[in-house]
């Protein structure tokens, strides 16, 4: 099912690059559009009006002060750390003072564009600590989405036009760059994928070594559906995949 | 597991020299997975054409044991048809994919249906999160009011009338529940709630009995001068547990009823009034504003869930017992990348299987092209026959009992494209024992919806016996429909499909 009949690489460089910005406060989401015509994960801030989409080198998503809180004594909680333990936890729920991170699927060319869902893979992270991603589900169990402490890449669906927001919980602190990468197959049975870094910091500190911190090689591990074009195009796409965006046609 | 793979390659090898002639006769050799994908096949291939399935007859695909035979006969088909995405366990498409000849097309056809047009639904993983999301919001400026950005808005619950309980609260990071709104203890001055303008949140809306709520929210604003500002007010239906469509709204108008999607229980600091604000379900669309008195909204069976046993909940009620709750997030409600595999439920799919088989037919034996074509073309009309049977069959059943209460979830596909209603089912597959638990819900939902009927599966006798007893016990009629399988009576899928829409129709129509 994964033959390949065409490959199509948009190589446009990006439009330059913003003023960067930290936003600690409002809210913000990450998500894929079509920025001139090609798939991108990008950042939404809502700090703006109207909203400014972002891209995802020229922000940092600041967890402040207000946002450190200590580990409770729960068993279901421990993946947080040890019970009094701190931590810095953005919370699903908007809490005054502290940024709102979510996630969605809803920029208008996507959401008419995209077949069902979008798949959301954590490709890596570097950073100082432990990163995690959970959701409050039924009485507040927790339900994981992202564990920087397990294996590469993760993935987790988001269904098309769609808004979620979780927890984004960091237990040392400092930058955290998070290697992302949003795929979905289009309703005219292509396939797009873009690969970047979330940068976030957690803590009151210099919040700018975010910024002066290199990426991580966002392309030495690929999704599992992408072998053979990574295995035909090879070096080309490396390069790419870090700042263009791939799209694959599937042969029926 | 060797020698399979072993008599498989040898096999491979002596048919490879003779792909399109392997079988005793000079027939093309489908094999596929169930009788149904055999018997659709066998329509688009006609005479040309010998189609069996490794599912015997009466088999259950979700539970099925490949046997060494079946992949001797994998190895001599010409072309393969499975239906794949879970339907059939691992253990057979594994047989099929091992065994069938490199050269024969070997199509797992819910996954390529969907360039033929197939409707494809998500796999649903946690029907309680299948629900409505509901939360609470302000919208609007309020200049006229004098508000800035710094004034706030108060949201009360002045008025439940009802059968139990509500309590609206949040479950923060940490799992602490903070209430909103909790009827426990009466409502006063506690149970309301502040809101920055142009914010929203998500609550879990839990009720302890089923039966027919209407709650009251009324709006103030605080523009920090230390007077409240009174808005409007108004009252929202809940049809909890019970048929929504037989619920009348608060006001006099109609109803709408909002049972899925996102809405939001809105106070306009512009209008002053109280409504519903629902995010629209078609891409592209506005969102919708349905004032509170037209409201009913729908808090189904499937969101019964047994209170935990955590001290921090105990405001609900006693452990294990169960209640309705609308959850405060639905995140999860979906398996990732998966699709229900009973796409045959609803026969435009079938007719992207029959036109997918025409094209895979003709690729293996060209010269059969023609044949094909000319088949297809009969068969898709006699679906076109069936899909209007099937939809003005359904149609003389009244809205409000078109519930479908089955052995295994099965029905998404019918229900979505007949107007019908999944209410409920003993396990999500059959595959699985039911627990208690879910024995417990499928006895709950039978009662609160007074259902007139529930169906069985003929191929699933086994998982059949539970809900017969549940059916027994509160004197309800036992019905059946077919799932994945045929049966003596019906041998045919046409024929499959005309039962399910008469006995849909004697069961649950109106004969009053």
């Amino acid at each position: 099912m994964k033959l390949l009949a065409a490959l199509l690489l948009a190589v446009a460089p990006l439009a330059p690059a913003a003023e960067p910005v930290v936003i600690s406060n409002g809210h913000v989401d990450l998500g894929p559009r079509f920025a001139d015509g090609r798939w991108t994960v990008q950042l939404r801030d809502d700090t703006t009006d109207p909203e400014t989409w972002r891209d995802l080198d020229a922000v940092v998503v600041q967890a402040n002060g207000k946002a450190k809180i200590a580990v409770p004594n729960d068993p279901a909680y421990q993946f947080l750390g040890k019970p009094g333990q701190s931590v810095w936890v953005i919370p699903q729920v908007q809490q005054d003072g502290i940024v709102w991170p979510g996630w969605n699927t809803q920029d208008r060319e996507v959401a008419t564009r995209v077949d069902r869902e979008v798949t959301w893979s954590l490709e890596g992270v570097q950073g100082p600590g432990t990163f995690t991603l959970f959701l409050n589900s039924d009485f507040g169990k927790p339900h994981e989405v992202f564990d920087s402490r397990k294996p590469f890449p993760q993935q987790t669906g988001v269904d098309v036009n769609t808004h979620v927001h979780g927890n984004w919980t960091f237990d040392t602190q400092g930058a955290y760059l998070l290697d992302v990468a949003m795929t979905a197959k289009l309703t005219d049975g292509t396939t797009v994928t873009d690969r970047r870094t979330l940068r976030i910091y957690a803590g009151d500190g210099d919040v700018r070594t975010a910024f002066a911190t290199p990426a991580p090689a966002a392309a030495q591990s690929d999704g599992s559906g992408l072998e053979v074009w990574w295995f035909v195009v090879g070096a080309v796409v490396l390069v790419l995949a870090t700042t263009g965006t791939v799209v694959v046609r599937k042969r029926r | 597991m060797k020698r399979t793979a072993a008599v498989a390659l040898s096999l491979t090898l002596l048919t490879a020299c003779g792909a399109t002639t392997s079988s005793s006769t000079d027939k093309l050799n489908v094999v596929t997975t169930t009788e149904i994908l055999a018997d659709l096949a066998q329509q688009v291939g006609g005479d040309r054409v010998e189609a069996s399935s490794l599912v015997p007859p009466g088999g259950d695909p979700h539970s099925y044991e490949p046997t060494p035979k079946d992949a001797k006969r994998v190895a001599k088909a010409d072309v393969t048809f499975t239906n794949h995405l879970l339907l059939e366990p691992q253990s057979l498409i594994k047989t099929i994919d091992a065994n069938a000849a490199k050269d024969a097309p070997n199509v797992s056809l819910a996954e390529a249906a969907e360039s033929y047009g197939a409707n494809v639904i998500p796999l649903v993983e946690n029907i309680g999160l299948d629900v409505l999301w509901l939360g609470l919001r302000v919208r609007g400026a309020g200049k006229q009011r004098g508000a800035t950005r710094t004034s706030s808005v108060q949201l009360a619950a002045t008025k439940l009338d009802g059968p139990g309980q509500l309590v609206a609260y949040l479950t923060e990071s940490l799992g602490q529940p903070d209430k909103y709104f909790d009827s426990t203890d009466g409502l006063d001055k506690s149970d309301s709630t502040t809101l920055p303008p142009a914010a929203h949140t998500h609550l879990n809306w839990a009720f302890t009995k089923p039966g027919v709520y209407r709650l009251t929210l009324t709006g103030a604003l605080d523009n920090n001068d230390g007077k409240l500002q009174p808005l409007g007010q108004g009252t929202f239906t809940f049809a909890v547990g019970v048929e929504p469509h037989t619920v009348k709204p608060a006001s006099s108008g109609p109803a709408t009823v909002l049972d899925d999607g996102h809405t939001d229980l809105t106070v306009d600091l512009d209008s002053g009034q109280v409504y519903a604000y629902s995010d629209a379900r078609k891409v592209g669309a506005p969102q919708t504003q349905v004032p509170a008195g037209n409201v009913v909204i729908d808090v189904p069976n499937k969101a019964l869930v047994p209170i935990p046993d955590d001290q921090r909940f105990s405001f609900l009620g006693k452990p294990g017992t169960q209640i309705h709750q609308l959850p405060q997030a639905v995140l999860g409600k979906h398996v990732h990348g998966e699709i229900d595999p009973h796409l045959w439920e609803d026969v435009a799919n079938a007719k992207a299987y029959a036109q997918l088989m025409r094209d895979t037919l003709s690729t293996a034996d060209p010269d059969g092209k023609q044949t094909y074509e000319a088949n297809t073309k009969a068969y898709l009309a006699k679906l076109d026959d069936l899909d209007n049977y099937v939809r003005t069959t359904l149609a003389t059943i009244p809205p409000a009992r078109r519930q479908l209460v089955t052995t295994h979830d099965a029905f998404g596909y019918l229900a979505s494209a007949y107007e019908m209603t999944v209410a409920g089912f003993v396990v999500p597959n059959p595959a699985q024992e039911p627990s208690v638990e879910q024995v417990r819900k499928l006895s709950d939902t039978i009662r609160n919806l007074r259902v007139p009927a529930v169906f069985t599966e003929p191929n699933l006798a086994q998982r059949a016996s539970v809900l017969i007893q549940v059916a027994r016990d509160q004197g309800v009629q036992v019905c059946s429909l077919y799932g994945d399988s045929f049966d003596d009576h019906a041998r045919t899928y046409v024929d499959m499909m005309r039962h399910n829409a008469d006995e849909l129709k004697r069961c649950l129509g109106d004969h009053r």
